[in-house]
C-alpha cells in the first residue's frame, strides 16, 4: 500500500555559534598558538614541534597555522570503538551521541548504607557492572580512585575492575608511562594481540594539559604513547572560566581550543591518522567557593560551542553531562543532570562523560547513574522527533472513534502504544494510593532499588583465564617494585 | 483435560485472540462443558491479568488486548452457555452523571469489569438521575457505578443516590462511585457502598460487593 504521507522526523539539534562566530574563534585560536605560544615541557614533544616548523621564543613554542591544518587533515573523522568482546559499540563521529560515567572521584555513596565514604576497588567494579546493565550508558569510567590499594597503583586497579565489571568500552586514566604500559599489556591480552587491539580498540585514553598554556611532560608522553600504539586518545584542557581560562566563555573556548589542538598536532606528528577525540572543559569556577562547577550553564553552553567547532573541523567531540554540584541526589542534582544531558544531546556532542557525578566530581553515585539513564532515554525520545506518515497520523482511527469516546481501546492504540509512547522506569506516575502502598518512595529510593536489582541480577561474560593470568603478573610485578 | 483450559488462560494472558478461539473450540471438542471453559479458561486468564495489572506489571493496552481476546472466545461460547451459566454472571450498570460529558475513564472501568467477568451495561454520559432509576428497573443489576470527572458535576452523584431512594430502588443495588475528584470520604458522605481510586481496583471492589450480597 502506498503511503499518502511520509515525512521523516526533523531531529532537533542546537548550534550556539554562527559560522562567523566559529571562524572568529578559530582565528583567535591561531593567534594564541602562533603569537602567544605554549610552554612545552616534554623534550620529545619540543623536538617534534621544532622539526615540523614551530619556532621557539621567550621559552614558548609558537605554532604556525600550517601545523594546525595538517593535523586537522590527517586526523580521522570517525573513531570506531568496540566493546571488549570485539563488537562495534561506539562509532565516534559527528551526529552520534554516547553517554558514560566519569573517573577520579575520591568518594562514593554506599549503595547499602547511604554513607559517603572513600571509594574502593570493589566500588569501581560494582559501578562498572551497573553501567553495563543500564541500556543508555554506553561506556564506563572508573567512578572512583580506589583507596584500598597503593596510590601509585590505583589507575591500574581501576582499569582492571572496569573490564571485570563491564564488557562496554571504557575511558581510562593513567598516572604515568608505567601505567600506560601495564594497562596496554592487559588490553592486548583482552583483544588477543597487538594488531587486534589496534584494529578494534575497546578503550580510549584520557589525558589533559594544564590550562592555561602548559603542556606537562608526563601528559604529553601519554599522547605520544597512544599514537605509537594506535590507542584512541583525548586531550581535553580545562580552561574553566575565571580559573584555568578567562572569565568569559569566548576566550575560554579559544584558549581551550588552542591547547586541545596542540594535543591533536602532537598525536598526528607522532603518527598521522591517529584517532584523536577533540574537546575541552569550560566549566565555571564558582566565584564564591572557587570550586569548578559541574552543573553550571557555562559548562553546557561552552560544550555546545566547542561541538560547533568540532563540526567545523569535522572531528567527533568530547563532552560532559549528567553531573551535579549537589552533595546528594536531590532536586538540584536532577535539575543539573537534566540540563547538561539535554544540552549535550541537542548539541550532538559525541562522547559525553561524567554521568553520575555529585559534588562537582568528588563523589560518585549509583542512584545518580540510574536517574541519568532515565534522563538520557527521555531526551532521546525528544531528539528522535516526530515521524509523520499514515500510521502515525492515524486518520483511520480518528474517523472511526466516537466523539468523546476516546482511543484507549481502539486497535490503533493497542497496536502502536509500545513505540508511540515513552514509558518511564524510575519516574513515578502512580496514583497517590498506589504510591503510598508501594512504600511512598521518592526518586532517590526508587533509583537505589533499581541499582541494587541490576547489581544483583545483571550478568556479563567474565574475563578469560589468560587475561586474568596477565593481570596477576602485572600486579605481582608492581607489588615487587614496591618492596 | 485441565491442560487445554490452562492453555486458554495462558494465550488469553498473552492477548492472542486467534489461539484463544482455536483452543476454546478444542476444549469444546474434548467435551469440556462451556461453563467450565468460561470459568477455568477465559476468566482464569483474565483474573491473572487483573492481578498483574493491579501489581503494576501490566499496562492498560495489554489488559485491553487480553480483554479483546476474551471477547473473541466469548463469541464462540455465548450461544452454548446454559441459563444457569449466564445467570451466574453478575451485572453492573455504569454511567457518567448529569452535566458531565467525560467518557474515557468510565469506558476503561467498563472494560476492566468485563474482563473481570461482569456483564456490563454502559448507559452513557450526562445522565439525569432518572436514567439510573430506569436502568435499575429494566436491567436489575447487582451494582450501579457512577462516574464524574469534574468537581462541579460530582455533586450529581449525591442527587442520583437521592433519586434512587425516592424511587424506592436504592436497596436493590450496591452503588459505587469513582472519578478524578472523588474520594473515599466523599463516597461515604453521600451514602455510596463503595469507592475505587482506579479501574483495576474497581474490579476488586465490585467483586467484594457481590460476594457480600451473595453471602
Amino acid at each position: 500500500m502506498t503511503q499518502r504521507f511520509n515525512v521523516q522526523p526533523l531531529q532537533p539539534h542546537i548550534s550556539v555559534l554562527s559560522e562567523e562566530g566559529v571562524k572568529a574563534i578559530h582565528k583567535a585560536t591561531l593567534e594564541i598558538l602562533e603569537e602567544t605560544g605554549v610552554e612545552m615541557q616534554d623534550p620529545q614533544g619540543r623536538e617534534l614541534l621544532l622539526e615540523a616548523g614551530a619556532r621557539e621564543s621567550d621559552g614558548r613554542l609558537k605554532i604556525p597555522e600550517k601545523l594546525v591544518d595538517e593535523a586537522l587533515s590527517s586526523a580521522p573523522s570517525l573513531i570506531p570503538i568496540y566493546d571488549r568482546l570485539g563488537n562495534l559499540a561506539m562509532p565516534l563521529e559527528l551526529g552520534n551521541v554516547f553517554f558514560g560515567s566519569g573517573s577520579d572521584t575520591n568518594f562514593t555513596f554506599d549503595l547499602m548504607t547511604g554513607e559517603r565514604r572513600r571509594t574502593t576497588t570493589q566500588d569501581v567494579e560494582n559501578l562498572a557492572r551497573l553501567c553495563d546493565g543500564l541500556d543508555n550508558i554506553d561506556f564506563v569510567m572508573s567512578m572512583g580512585n580506589p583507596s584500598d590499594v597503593p596510590p601509585d597503583d590505583l589507575y591500574v586497579h581501576a582499569f582492571i575492575r572496569m573490564i571485570r565489571g563491564s564488557v562496554k568500552p571504557n575511558v581510562y586514566v593513567t598516572k604515568d608511562r608505567k601505567d600506560m604500559e601495564d594497562i596496554y599489556r592487559i588490553a592486548v591480552a583482552v583483544a588477543g594481540g597487538e594488531d587486534a587491539l589496534r584494529e578494534k580498540p575497546f578503550f580510549l585514553h584520557y589525558a589533559e594539559p594544564i590550562s592555561p598554556l602548559l603542556i606537562p611532560e608526563e601528559s604529553l608522553q601519554k599522547i605520544i604513547f597512544c599514537a605509537e600504539k594506535g590507542i584512541p586518545a583525548c586531550y581535553p584542557p580545562s580552561p574553566n572560566t575565571g580559573g584555568g581560562g578567562p572569565i568569559s566563555l569566548a576566550g575560554a573556548v579559544a584558549l581551550g581550543n588552542a591547547e586541545c589542538l596542540v594535543g591533536l598536532i602532537m598525536s598526528q606528528l607522532t603518527r598521522r591518522g591517529t584517532p584523536f577525540l577533540y574537546g575541552m572543559n569550560t566549566a565555571a569556577m564558582d566565584m564564591k567557593t572557587a570550586i569548578v562547577s559541574y552543573g553550571s550553564p557555562e559548562w553546557s553552553l561552552g560544550m555546545a560551542a566547542w561541538t560547533d567547532l568540532a563540526r567545523f573541523y569535522n572531528l567527533p567531540s568530547w563532552g560532559f553531562g549528567g553531573a551535579s554540584d549537589s552533595k546528594l541526589v536531590d532536586a538540584q542534582a536532577g535539575l543539573e543532570a537534566t540540563f547538561s544531558i539535554m544540552s549535550a544531546f541537542l548539541s550532538r556532542c559525541t562522547l559525553v562523560h561524567d554521568v553520575g557525578y555529585l559534588e562537582f566530581g568528588s563523589t560518585s553515585s549509583a542512584e545518580m547513574l540510574v536517574i541519568a539513564d532515565e534522563i538520557i532515554r527521555m531526551t532521546r525520545f525528544l531528539v528522535n522527533g516526530i515521524a509523520i506518515n499514515d500510521k502515525t497520523l492515524a486518520l483511520d482511527a480518528i474517523a472511526r472513534v466516537r466523539p468523546g469516546g476516546g482511543f484507549l481501546a481502539d486497535n490503533h492504540t493497542l497496536e502502536n502504544w509500545k513505540w508511540a509512547q515513552w514509558t518511564p522506569k524510575v519516574i513515578d506516575r502512580k496514583l497517590y494510593h498506589s504510591w503510598v502502598e508501594a512504600g511512598s518512595k521518592d526518586m532517590f529510593v526508587r533509583a537505589n532499588d533499581v541499582a541494587r536489582e541490576v547489581l544483583e541480577k545483571h550478568e556479563l561474560l567474565p574475563l578469560q583465564g589468560e587475561v586474568e593470568a596477565v593481570i596477576a603478573d602485572v600486579l605481582a610485578e608492581r607489588a615487587d617494585a614496591h618492596q | 483435560m485441565s491442560g487445554v483450559l490452562e492453555q486458554i488462560a495462558g494465550v488469553l494472558y498473552e492477548g492472542d485472540d486467534e489461539s484463544v478461539c482455536t483452543l476454546v473450540q478444542k476444549a469444546l471438542n474434548e467435551g469440556i462443558k462451556p461453563g467450565q471453559v468460561l470459568r477455568n479458561g477465559l476468566l482464569a486468564g483474565m483474573d491473572q491479568v487483573g492481578v498483574d495489572f493491579r501489581a503494576g506489571d501490566l499496562f492498560v493496552p495489554e489488559v485491553l488486548i487480553s480483554a479483546r481476546a476474551m471477547h473473541a472466545g466469548m463469541d464462540i461460547l455465548r450461544p452454548l452457555l446454559s441459563q444457569s451459566d449466564l445467570a451466574s454472571s453478575n451485572k453492573i450498570v455504569i454511567g457518567t452523571v448529569q452535566g458531565d460529558l467525560h467518557d474515557i475513564g468510565k469506558n476503561l472501568v467498563g472494560m476492566m469489569l468485563e474482563g473481570g467477568g461482569f456483564e456490563v451495561i454502559d448507559i452513557g454520559i450526562d445522565l439525569p438521575p432518572e436514567k439510573f432509576v430506569d436502568a435499575i428497573k429494566t436491567e436489575h443489576p447487582d451494582i450501579v457505578g457512577m462516574s464524574a470527572m469534574l468537581t462541579t458535576t460530582m455533586q450529581n452523584m449525591k442527587h442520583t443516590i437521592d433519586a434512587l431512594e425516592n424511587a424506592g430502588v436504592r436497596e436493590e443495588v450496591r452503588v459505587i462511585v469513582g472519578g478524578a475528584p472523588v474520594t473515599k470520604e466523599y463516597a461515604d458522605e453521600i451514602g455510596a457502598d463503595g469507592y475505587a481510586p482506579d479501574a483495576g481496583s474497581a474490579v476488586e471492589l465490585a467483586r467484594s460487593l457481590v460476594k457480600q450480597k451473595d453471602g
